[in-house]
């Protein structure tokens, strides 16, 4: 699948800004981003219910713009499962097959099939009423599924779902995904989410993407600050090149991170704070703030004497590790390949 | 017990009036069908008698001997047939209208539905008598058609049972169109969108999508025209020219020149007797419906 250049603004608004992105066939590729940023306007747009400013879409090399929704080869998981509420679950997932004009008895086959697919076999009779809201998800995928469709996007499938049968769900979506070999469009706000389930993710903000690259790509070499803090958590210094990979903190300190800049420039360095490390000198110093103890790891957050704040997120385990007590004076060790360095 | 009786509290200004105002007046109105007429209109409050019913069917010719007459059933299918077509009438011009409103942008809808209900500030009297300057020949319709070339043509409409349908639907189209309208105003717009999704065109997704979950709306738009188009006079009088007659001038007639309140007031049970029975048949028919919704 491959969009070109889509543009689209509501009023004064700008949904999608000059958004290309390829998307390999058989992949579970993800719309990352906080709302408003656009990923659902995308979406949308690929399955027809939005018209673009400027851009062109095709799947599978034939170009679908200016198709009406029903005549595109995708289907859309809608976010609140849009089940039809006057059929039943096996009429539910019919509807498509009808609209085809399949034979009654194929369809009556394929509709077993998907039933059997999301594990609803023998719930077919029921009315969308009498259904959980995990079986009525089901059953909006299976009903997406059933035509085949070259693409399928779903639309923030999970946000209805309580928090253990969304991990379930996210199983398995992965898991139809996989069986059927199509290709899944997987909008969400939900990081985790995001990087539990794709093959790769694009992250939005503003109606641009800012970064696509495998779950791994995204979280350990983000390449824009917004990348870096939407995705877990991040430390961010402010801090001088000065030569080959070496860039000074506003305390004078010089530290060595992952990439070389051109010397003079400013930039921001980020580091995850579970790769940050506590220890009891270094070069790198500062008072320790606030200690929060969360169980499998403990948070130290230590004010360095540029007065930058870092957070270090070190696991709790039973051996011997230093000691510290808010107001101590402790050093952070900080790993050349865990430091990115952010321009943007 | 004591919870009980705050409702009771609560509730009793509603009960008083549905008493007062419903319960105890057709209490009244199927006393008064039992009883015997007074010479001069009237009835005598002692005396017993099913006359009004026997009435209803038969007829007494001079030597008391009972005949089937069926003038005053014949009334009733003709109200019944009229009815039927004033609600299947507005139901197919409802429906466009109903589709096309429900769909505009949100402004425009609340303007859309005032429109609709501007007809209710006018007396209904007069908008009949309106239609009648239409209608009538050398009236307005005529003289548009002379305008644009038909030098003699008349529709010869007013008062023949078109007229009187053409009056009903246009007093009733109101009552179909409200609740047709909220029924489809409330239709989740994601649905249609997914139906689109999976394929359906346009007239597919009127049919499988908003038609059914219409239904609430189209029903009770078919009993709000049906049931009180049964009793309407005032088109059928003015419009139909009292011609043929219709329950509802019927009713009207035994209670005023005919002086038969008995017989009046038997019709009137009996007409509601029968839409009781249907509004029973059509809850038997959709009660499997209504529980199945969420």
């Amino acid at each position: 699948m491959l969009c070109q250049g889509l543009s689209k603004s509501f009023g004064a608004v700008v949904a999608l800004d000059d958004v290309s992105l390829t998307i390999e066939p058989n992949e579970f590729f993800t719309l990352l981003g906080p709302s408003g940023c656009g990923k659902t306007t995308l979406l949308r747009a690929i399955a027809g219910f939005v018209g673009l400013d400027r851009g062109s879409i095709s799947v599978h090399g034939q170009g679908v713009d200016g198709l009406a929704p029903h005549r595109r080869p995708v289907n859309t998981v809608f976010q609140s499962y849009a089940i039809f509420p006057h059929m039943t679950a096996a009429e539910n997932i019919a509807f498509g097959l009808e609209m085809d004009r399949w034979p009654k008895r194929r369809v009556a086959a394929r509709v077993a099939e998907m039933l059997d697919l999301v594990q609803l076999s023998g719930l077919g009779d029921r009315r969308p009423a009498q259904l959980s809201g995990g079986q009525q998800q089901r059953v909006a995928v299976a009903r997406a599924l059933a035509k085949n469709p070259r693409v399928l996007l779903l639309d923030e499938p999970l946000s209805a779902l309580d928090q253990k049968l969304r991990v379930g769900m996210q199983l398995e979506l992965k898991r139809l995904q996989r069986e059927t070999g199509i290709t899944f469009i997987f909008v969400t706000h939900d990081q985790r989410e995001a990087l539990t389930m794709s093959d790769r993710v694009a992250v939005m903000n503003a109606g641009a993407i800012l970064q696509i690259g495998s779950p791994q790509d995204i979280y350990e070499r983000p390449t824009a600050r917004f990348v870096a803090d939407f995705i877990g958590e991040t430390n961010f210094l402010l801090a001088e090149a000065v030569g080959g990979n070496r860039y000074r903190l506003a305390s004078g300190v010089t530290l060595e991170a992952a990439e070389p800049g051109q010397e003079g420039l400013s930039v921001t360095l980020a580091i995850r704070p579970e790769r940050a490390r506590l220890s009891a000198t270094g070069p790198v110093t500062g008072r320790v703030q606030d200690i929060v103890y969360e169980g499998t790891d403990t948070i130290f957050r230590l004010v360095l004497a540029g007065g930058e704040s870092v957070r270090i997120r070190q696991q709790n385990s039973d051996g011997a590790r230093p000691r510290f007590v808010i107001g101590d004076m402790a050093a952070v060790t900080l790993p050349p390949e865990s430091v990115r360095v952010l321009t943007a | 017990m004591k919870r009980v009786q705050p409702r009771l509290l609560l509730v009793s200004p509603a009960m008083v009036v549905l008493v007062g105002l419903l319960v105890a007046p057709l209490g009244i109105m199927a006393f008064v069908s039992t009883l015997q007429r007074g010479e001069d209109g009237g009835v005598l409050w002692a005396q017993h008698t099913a006359e009004a019913y026997v009435q209803f069917i038969y007829e007494r010719d001079l030597f008391n001997n009972l005949a089937v007459n069926t003038d005053y059933l014949r009334i009733f299918l003709r109200s019944f047939t009229l009815a039927a077509a004033t609600a299947i009438l507005t139901l197919l011009l409802a429906l466009p209208t109903t589709l096309w409103m429900a769909f505009q942008p949100a402004r425009r809808r609340a303007l859309l539905l005032m429109v609709v209900t501007v007809p209710f500030w006018t007396n209904l009297l007069v908008r009949n008598y309106a239609w009648i300057l239409l209608l009538r020949n050398g009236g307005v319709i005529d003289r548009g058609l002379h305008a644009v070339g038909f030098a003699h043509a008349s529709i010869n409409v007013l008062y023949t049972p078109a007229a009187t349908l053409i009056g009903l639907v246009y007093s009733f189209l109101p009552y179909m169109v409200l609740p047709i309208y909220v029924s489809m105003e409330k239709i989740d717009r994601r649905l249609i969108e997914c139906a689109y999704d999976l394929g359906a065109g346009q007239l597919r997704v009127i049919r499988r999508i908003i038609l059914p979950l219409s239904m609430p709306g189209i029903v009770g738009g078919l009993i709000l025209v049906f049931v009180p188009c049964l009793g309407a006079f005032v088109s059928p009088d003015l419009l139909g020219g009292g011609k043929s007659m219709m329950i509802g001038s019927l009713i009207q007639e035994q209670f005023g020149d005919a002086r038969n309140w008995p017989f009046g007031a038997a019709l009137a049970f009996t007409l509601f007797a029968m839409i009781l029975v249907a509004l029973w048949l059509h809850h038997l028919l959709f009660r499997r419906g209504l529980e199945a919704r969420p």
